[in-house]
């Protein structure tokens, strides 16, 4: 899947890999990171989302295991 | 005179290059406005000037206050508030150019003035000529440009030395950054070493990026060194460790000749013939090939005790006589040799090995090493690795083209996650390759006489300590004693200065010293500046981050400049893990505890490899997809 743009003081870009459920989100200043297991409905939430951040902050923060890219 | 506004007082003591001026009663106020602006009289480490007829000279206020007063005077002198002392620094003609030194000293009654924006213009204002490189401005007046002159900061060493989080990354990413702007200097070349890993981001546009274990998705390179570039010692250091005994020592060397002697007869290489080859000589040899030989001279059993070789070696065989294993060089796998046996009813009679070579132990080691992944880039050396006969696929050209001569001028090497024992190692090798080359193509239009290399130097205290006698440092004192005459430049970047090698910091001719807390560094910098200009470095402590003073020959005359970054994106990354996240990204306590997999942690750990397995490479799925 592609970049999708987000809006967001934080976050620049995010994309999703539906077969292995990898949200990949790349912040400002160019740090990547990949969360595992994110079910497909919380990163349509994350783009759909009025405050991206925030949703972030929320939703997947803690949530999540990641890795930096 | 009384009505001049920028003067401030008289000379009233001179003792070599250090004077005591005695502020005039009108200018105890503290402040002077010329040409309506203002400016604060006697801060320590602004300038002076004073007009000696036709030349001024120049001087930084090191002391203000009661501590100023000549010792004699100080009796006297209950309120001895109106004393200042000025190091002197250099002098200026009318028309406007300045130098360094002094010619004549200044004497009492001389008139002191302060020195103003249009004076301080014309000390450090040269920006017509383009050997000048801009990396901020002057901290006490932001109109004027703190300019480095960038022959001398390249070929003649600079050190940025400061306490951590003061800017010394930033410092070099924007000198970098500026160097390397386009079209500016066409044919600039720099190496970093980037301990860190913190260059890469900051320089993506300007650098190719080499890395062990390369990711091939972010156009990085892999980056190899190969073993048989390194001379003999170099080569002994890393692979069979110490030897002792000249004899075994002597023994190894032949088999490395020979080795190499062997595969230069199969396939010639130009500069180097048959004659005049030795163990140091940089040509491509085997040294898996060379192991498995030894092995089987020194640690196998033979078929018979006198005039023992290759083709007496007693393999273990099968009922039929079959060899069972004669073992593999590349895989560092030894061969099966049948036990001793010399009893007399025992057919055939197997002997030990009667080699006079004591080099068991070395031997291991070697084997050892050759079989250690985290070694791969020296002995693996992927393109560059020799079969068994002796022929890699590339020669060192290649290798030299991609660090040296790319399209872009930044060439970063990203040496983060090495283990430091190999780190010193491979610093040092890769050093020793890229001078050697540059030092004997000197005459060459590719040489490092016409063409000079800047190398970038992060973290040095960590490999170029005092009684450091490893490889890097060893590299990197042949490189501040001699490199300036053959264009090698260094630029060494350190947070603890008092921690690096006197000889090699006082080789460095620019010091461009940032905020820096410590007594013991501070001395030791002020010690391997050679200007008489302590005042000025008694200011360390207190400068802001982000603000240098600059020393030495790459300026005409020291100055505490304001660095100005690169754009926020071209920042280096300086990766301080956070514990408090202010800014919501991925990590801190401050988060939720999120599910846990230490299972990866460990596979991670034996993998020694940082990458997770379970990273989705999108690209790749994308022209899946396709």
């Amino acid at each position: 899947m592609n970049w999708v743009q987000v809006a967001s003081s934080n976050l620049s870009r995010v994309r999703y890999d539906e077969k292995t459920n990898t949200l990949e989100i790349e912040f400002h200043g160019g740090r990547v990171y990949q969360y595992f297991d994110v079910p497909l409905h919380v990163y349509e939430g994350l783009i759909t989302a009025d405050s991206h951040g925030k949703f972030f902050g929320d939703q997947i923060k803690g949530h999540y295991r990641f890795t930096r890219v | 005179m009384a009505t001049d506004p920028s003067r401030l007082g008289t000379v009233e003591d001179v003792k070599g290059a250090t004077v005591s001026v005695v502020l005039d009663e009108a200018t105890l106020s503290g402040l002077a406005f010329i040409n309506g602006q203002g400016y604060r009289i006697g801060q320590v480490g602004s300038f002076v000037r004073i007009p000696i007829g036709y030349v001024d000279l120049f001087g930084i206020v090191s002391q203000v206050g009661a501590s100023a007063v000549p010792e004699r005077l100080a009796e006297h002198e209950a309120h001895g508030h109106r004393w200042m002392t000025v190091q002197l620094v250099g002098e200026g003609t009318r028309r406007g150019d300045f130098k360094r030194g002094l010619s004549q000293y200044p004497t009492i009654g001389d008139i002191v003035h302060l020195v103003t924006e249009e004076d301080l213009k014309r000390i450090y204002g040269r920006p017509d000529s383009p050997k000048y490189v801009k990396i901020g401005s002057l901290a006490s007046s932001e109109s004027i440009p703190a300019l480095v002159d960038i022959n001398n900061l390249v070929t003649r060493h600079s050190a940025v030395v400061g306490s951590t989080g003061t800017g010394k990354s930033t410092t070099v990413a924007g000198l970098l950054n500026t160097i390397s702007r386009a079209g500016r200097f066409k044919s600039a070349r720099i190496i970093v070493l980037d301990i860190h890993g913190e260059y890469a981001a900051a320089m993506q546009e300007h650098a190719t990026i080499f890395r062990i274990g390369a990711d091939e998705a972010r156009k990085e390179l892999p980056l190899y060194i190969p073993y048989w570039a390194l001379n003999f010692e170099e080569l002994l250091s890393v692979t069979f460790g110490d030897v002792p005994n000249d004899a075994d020592r002597g023994g190894i060397i032949e088999g490395v000749t020979e080795t190499k002697l062997d595969a230069l007869r199969k396939k010639p290489r130009k500069g180097v013939t048959e004659s005049t080859i030795n163990v140091d000589t940089p040509v491509p040899f085997s040294i898996h090939h060379l192991w498995y030989e030894l092995h089987l001279l020194v640690k196998s059993t033979h078929l018979r005790t006198g005039n023992q070789a290759l083709d007496t070696v007693a393999y273990e065989t099968d009922k039929d006589g079959n060899i069972i294993d004669r073992g593999d060089a590349m895989k560092v796998r030894p061969p099966k040799c049948k036990p001793q046996n010399t009893s007399k009813e025992a057919e055939p009679k197997v002997y030990l090995s009667q080699s006079t070579l004591n080099i068991r132990r070395p031997l291991e080691a070697l084997a050892f090493k050759l079989r250690d992944s985290r070694y791969d880039f020296l002995f693996k050396p992927g393109d560059w690795l020799p079969d068994t006969e002796g022929i890699p696929k590339k020669d060192l050209d290649e290798l030299l083209i991609q660090w040296l001569e790319c399209k872009r001028p930044v060439t970063i090497l990203d040496l983060s996650g090495i283990p430091r024992d190999i780190l010193n190692i491979l610093i040092g090798a890769l050093l020793r390759i890229i001078y050697d080359s540059l030092f004997w193509a000197r005459n060459l239009s590719e040489g490092g006489r016409e063409r000079p290399l800047l190398i970038v130097l992060e973290e040095a205290h960590a490999y170029l300590g005092k009684d450091d006698a490893g490889p890097a440092a060893q590299a990197v004192r042949r490189i501040v004693k001699e490199g300036r005459k053959y264009g090698i430049g260094a630029m060494i970047i350190s947070q603890r200065p008092v921690e690096i090698d006197t000889t090699i910091l006082s080789q460095c001719s620019t010091f461009f010293a940032m905020r820096l807390a410590n007594e013991q560094d501070r001395s030791h910098v002020t010690s391997a500046v050679s200007d008489n200009l302590e005042g000025l470095f008694s200011m360390l402590p207190i400068l802001r981050t982000g603000e240098a003073i600059i020393v030495g020959e790459a300026v005409h005359i020291p100055m505490r400049a304001m660095i100005e970054p690169p754009p926020k994106n071209l920042r280096p990354d300086s990766q301080d893990p956070v514990v408090y996240d202010d800014f919501d990204r991925p990590g801190g306590w401050n988060r939720e505890r999120e599910p846990s997999d230490y299972a990866e942690v460990v596979e991670l750990w034996r993998k020694q490899n940082p990458a997770s397995s379970r990273i989705v490479d999108f690209k790749k799925k994308k022209k899946e997809g396709k």
